[in-house]
């Protein structure tokens, strides 16, 4: 059970890397940027924040303790309040936001990284999997999103031109992102050409392999509208999670992000604007069926992880997205979706509202 | 809203050995298990988890919390993992009672664990490759130049891991039980990492350790003893740097400041009974009693000397045996901020300090850069 | 100009403790068996420690055998299968409900296209030749392809399993990790300063992440082959996986004249232990061009790779602590 938070927490501030193929310096580097960008809009001394956040995972560049090089990133000297999760910055964001309902500090910075360039991911990520009955096998994030995709047709739930038109609908979205590394115009009949890769799922379906960082920055009511003119109110977050044996899942339905949304008392069709962390096609078909996302509202305008996935980042670049969008005037109302483990196996919810 | 009061009120630990016949999951279950036993709860009665622990490679397990999940009854809640190093689990202790703290969750479960006989921790540390100096090597440099400028004997050391090791022998969950121990067999042991020796240093095990925090409302429906969180602080400062000061550790210092402050406490020495503080090398005891102003720079070693640091002196030190004694590294921050919660709660057995009312928790980690402490009490807000 | 890249395997054969549940899992795979365990009205395979539905340990597991057969459920077909799959041609993971069991079994299917393992299939367990106790001892294929197989039960109860995890990495070289390695090449000792603090670091990490402010090659500059020892220790190489050092040796870092920041990992075989102090001048000696190999030298870790020969203490007196205790790290 969640209590209804008490202290009212906005975003004043967002900054993302570009979703880069491979970024050719140190992780600290990207974090250093994102970190003196958001400061320097929002005009304040780095040790005027009072707590930080970091997220990343140390698989990723094969390094046990490589997030404490991290650290040269986003300021510690003279020492900082801070801590760090080994998941998706999504998750840094959601102990930062419980960390302010304390009532004691008012700002806390959250920044996620991660570089997949240097691994394999396919041949890392089967790690996540049970170690005596999964992990050996080479369990893998692709193959898991196939065994997705061929139960939703199995279903009848989805069809592989589902599939297709997520694809071609977030990578011409993408062509208007900056930051997306993979933007094109394809028509949903050039993809559904390509041969299979995970049947019935196809090598695009599948989301690039990324280096980057996002950051975001939150403050309680009265400093949040001291900081900017247009904060954007984080009214909750809540995340949860499913078993980590696919066998024992309804791949078709995404049932932690229900008994997230009803934790939150929200209705999916209460959305203008989704953004939504989807790594594989038909994560897209399972959320929105599942969150009950009505027809108008869009979603991932910023052609979502699909078309650039700097996991670890990949979550909160979709918080970062949605208060962009609210700012930019695209809607009121947004949601953002983090997702962790293969096949939407852990899922967070977080829900954004401009205003005064 | 003002900050809910937080107390523990269910301890949970396995046994601490080299080498445990369980499986990952029977590893943190038993743990867990233990401390919803000591809480008189169930399952059921969780409303989030959070958990914590060193490199995921130390295991070859990627992101735990994925695969711990089932077995922490996990399905349908909120659960997170921590990592800040060797200060893991302290910062997960720490990060659990934020949950109850900002009054978003009533109960939580926070298990922190490590099964390092499945990998090695020296070569995890080494990242992996050949010459891995391991944390010892690390931390000696540092060790020889604290004895250079205080001029410290060198017994000091020997004496900390004689203590600790017979303050074991009172702890049954302890990884070693040296019956034997002595400041010659310290002494005679062979050289790790000039001038640490063997008998200095933490042994490498498996373990998992749980606590089970809630609110105010939550103790009283318990009618379980509670540990009451009466303050939690986290300094990290960069790791490299000219002019890094690696004995007095600046992060340490003002971690400790922040602590005493927020608890109200002015004279820690007088005003904590005890503190269970992360030394995983002998010559930690005296750095930190220096480095956390427990005592003025210098005097530390003269502390440990007098004996002040016994379990019967002024300022009992590691009445649990200590990391010296015990060390799943992922684990052990927790354990220190749980055997504190022991003392106040009048259930530390054999290892028991008579009349503790505050205890301190404390864990660093990384080159000495990340540091975590708590203070419990028998009382919810205690004034000193 | 190429990018060059740095490579790294992280491996380890990781040995793990099974308990008693998994534990009796891998032992009947070992035998030729697939098993799960009865708890709350269901057959569960693999056998899990606890109820799923109470979280509760089951005490006394009810053990039951499932299987060989069972029909697929859903079925994806791996096109491009990676290293760590089961089969190195195209198969098929697949949820499979084994004969006598509640819950499906996530496993690979070895069979001749994707057209063969649709939901409804029927397939077999099938044994490999050589069984490690492990869940890969296993695997399935259609049931028109199974053959019949005999298994000698092997002695005693599983309690452990090994998975050697290999991965391998290759990375982009940071710009300036890449001008120290040339330039311990040509035996020069090549560091940042930093534009706001003028403090020098060596190797640069193209950022001074005290001012925060990035660094690049304009910042360059030369440190001296001279330097002071700063902290050291003696190491006894502790034997682990991979562990190619097996005697004791100092390692020390050295602060580099015109340098801010200690040059880390110096490890010293050749000065005697009881005239090595800190404190004391040393200098750089070169080992010969063609001999400098600096192929160890990634992203991260410190040292020189294989470029010197040796440090050599020179006819100065030595630093006060005082002047270097800052800097030790």
């Amino acid at each position: 059970m969640a209590n209804a938070p008490s202290e009212e927490v906005a975003i004043v501030a967002y900054a993302q890397t570009p979703c880069y193929r491979a970024y050719p310096e140190a992780e600290p580097k990207m974090i250093m940027s994102l970190v003196n960008q958001i400061l320097d809009e929002v005009k304040i001394d780095r040790h005027s924040i009072d707590f930080t956040m970091a997220a990343s995972c140390d698989y990723l560049s094969g390094l046990p303790f490589a997030f404490v090089q991290n650290v040269d990133g986003y300021g510690a000297w003279p020492p900082v309040y801070e801590s760090h999760v080994e998941m998706d910055g999504a998750w840094a964001l959601f102990e930062g936001w419980v960390r302010l309902q304390m009532g004691d500090i008012d700002t806390c910075l959250v920044v996620g990284s991660g570089k997949s360039s240097p691994g394999t991911p396919r041949e890392i990520f089967p790690l996540q999997m049970n170690p005596y009955y999964g992990a050996p096998l080479g369990i893998d994030p692709v193959s898991l999103a196939g065994l997705q995709a061929a139960a939703l047709v199995d279903a009848g739930k989805a069809t592989e031109e589902d599939f297709a038109q997520v694809v071609s609908r977030s990578r011409r979205d993408a062509l208007d992102n900056p930051f997306a590394q993979v933007k094109k115009d394809v028509s949903v009949e050039d993809l559904l050409k390509e041969p299979y890769f995970a049947q019935p799922l196809r090598e695009h379906d599948l989301p690039p392999i990324t280096d980057g960082a996002s950051a975001v920055l939150i403050a309680r009511a009265d400093k949040a509208r001291e900081l900017c003119d247009k904060p954007i109110w984080i009214k909750g977050i809540d995340h949860r999670m499913e078993s980590n044996n696919p066998a024992l899942r309804d791949l078709t339905d995404s049932v932690s992000s229900r008994i997230a949304a009803e934790s939150l008392g929200i209705d999916g069709a209460s959305f203008d604007l989704a953004e939504l962390c989807v790594r594989y096609s038909p994560e897209e078909v399972v959320l929105r069926q599942s969150l009950g996302l009505s027809d108008d509202c869009t979603i991932n305008k910023s052609g979502g992880p699909l078309c650039g996935h700097p996991v670890m980042a990949t979550g909160l670049a979709r918080v970062a997205e949605v208060a962009r969008q609210i700012r930019e005037g695209q809607g009121q109302r947004g949601l953002a979706h983090a997702a962790s483990g293969a096949a939407l196996q852990q899922n967070l919810l977080c829900v954004l509202e401009g205003g005064a | 809203m003002a900050r809910q009061q937080c107390a523990v009120i269910g301890i949970g630990q396995t046994k601490y050995y080299k080498k445990l016949d369980v499986s990952l999951d029977g590893l943190v279950r038993w743990a867990a298990q233990n401390a919803l036993d000591d809480a008189g709860l169930e399952w059921d009665d969780v409303d989030a988890i959070v958990l914590g622990k060193a490199p995921d490679a130390l295991e070859g397990v990627m992101m735990p919390e994925l695969s711990l999940a089932d077995g922490l009854g996990a399905i349908g809640k909120p659960i997170h993992r921590v990592h800040t190093a060797g200060s893991v689990g302290a910062s997960t202790a720490i990060s659990a009672a934020l949950l109850v703290e900002s009054g978003i969750y009533d109960t939580v479960l926070t298990v922190t664990y490590e099964k390092q006989s499945e990998g090695n921790a020296t070569w995890a540390l080494g990242g992996g490759r050949s010459g891995s100096q391991g944390a010892g090597g690390s931390f000696a440099p540092w060790i020889r130049n604290y004895i250079t400028k205080t001029d410290a004997p060198e017994h000091i050391g020997w004496k900390v891991a004689v203590k600790d090791r017979l303050n074991a022998l009172r702890n049954p969950n302890a990884h070693l039980q040296l019956h034997d121990i002595s400041i010659e067999k310290v002494k005679e042991s062979p050289m790790l990492w000039d001038p640490l020796r063997f008998l200095e240093s933490c042994p490498s095990s498996d373990g998992a350790a749980a606590l089970v925090l809630t609110n105010k409302a939550g103790v009283e429906r318990s009618g379980r003893p509670a540990a009451w969180v009466i303050a939690h602080q986290k300094r990290t400062e960069f790791t490299m740097f000219p002019g890094r000061d690696t004995v007095m550790v600046k992060a340490g210092v003002d971690c400790a400041a922040a602590l005493y402050k927020e608890a109200g406490i002015t004279n820690p020495r007088k005003q904590i009974d005890c503190a269970e503080i992360y030394v995983p090398f002998s010559w930690y005891e005296p750095m930190w009693l220096e480095g956390h102003l427990i005592t003025e720079e210098g005097d530390g070693w003269k502390m440990t000397d007098e004996g002040a640091t016994e379990i019967n002196g002024d300022f009992p030190v590691n009445m649990s045996g200590g990391v010296l004694s015990s060390n799943p590294i992922g684990a052990s921050g927790m354990i220190r901020c749980l055997e504190a919660a022991n003392q106040v709660r009048g259930t530390a057995g054999e290892y028991q300090v008579d009349g503790a009312k505050v205890a301190m928790g404390h864990a660093y980690g990384g080159a000495a850069n990340y540091f975590a402490m708590w203070l419990v009490a028998s009382e919810p807000s205690p004034s000193f | 100009m190429s990018l060059k890249t740095t490579t790294y395997t992280l491996e380890y054969p990781y040995t793990r403790t099974t308990g008693p549940v998994v534990g009796r899992f891998l032992t009947n795979l070992r035998d030729g068996k697939l098993i799960g365990v009865r708890t709350g009205g269901k057959v569960i395979c693999p056998p899990v420690e606890w109820d799923p539905e109470t979280n509760k340990t089951i005490e006394d597991p009810d053990y039951v055998e499932v299987g060989p057969g069972g029909t697929v459920k859903t079925a994806t077909w791996i096109s491009q299968p990676t290293r760590k799959h089961p089969f190195q041609e195209p198969f098929a993971f697949a949820l499979i409900e084994l004969d006598g069991c509640d819950t499906p079994l996530l496993h690979a299917v070895q069979a001749s296209g994707p057209d063969a393992v649709k939901p409804g299939t029927r397939v077999k367990a099938q044994y490999r030749e050589e069984r490690t106790n492990a869940i890969t001892d296993v695997y399935f294929v259609l049931e028109a392809d199974a053959t019949d197989q005999y298994i000698e039960p092997g002695p005693g109860e599983v309690e452990m399993t090994e998975h050697l995890i290999s991965i391998d990495f290759e990375e982009i070289m940071a710009p300036q990790r890449l001008r120290f390695i040339e330039g311990l090449k040509q035996g020069k000792f090549i560091g940042g300063k930093s534009p706001v603090s003028g403090k020098v670091y060596i190797p640069s990490k193209g950022y001074d992440h005290i001012e925060r402010v990035p660094m690049d090659e304009s910042h360059e500059v030369e440190v001296q082959q001279t330097g002071t020892v700063c902290a050291y220790t003696i190491i006894t190489p502790v034997q682990y996986y991979g562990q190619e050092e097996t005697e004791p040796y100092i390692r020390c870092s050295i602060l580099l004249d015109g340098s801010d920041q200690v040059l880390g990992q110096q490890d010293i075989r050749d000065i005697p232990v009881d005239e090595f102090r800190a404190g004391m001048r040393v200098k750089a000696i070169w080992k010969s061009e063609a001999e400098r190999d600096t192929s160890e030298i990634d992203n991260r870790w410190g040292g020189t790779g294989a470029c010197l020969e040796r440090w050599e203490p020179i006819d100065e007196p030595d630093v006060p602590f005082e002047k270097f205790s800052e800097h030790v790290f």
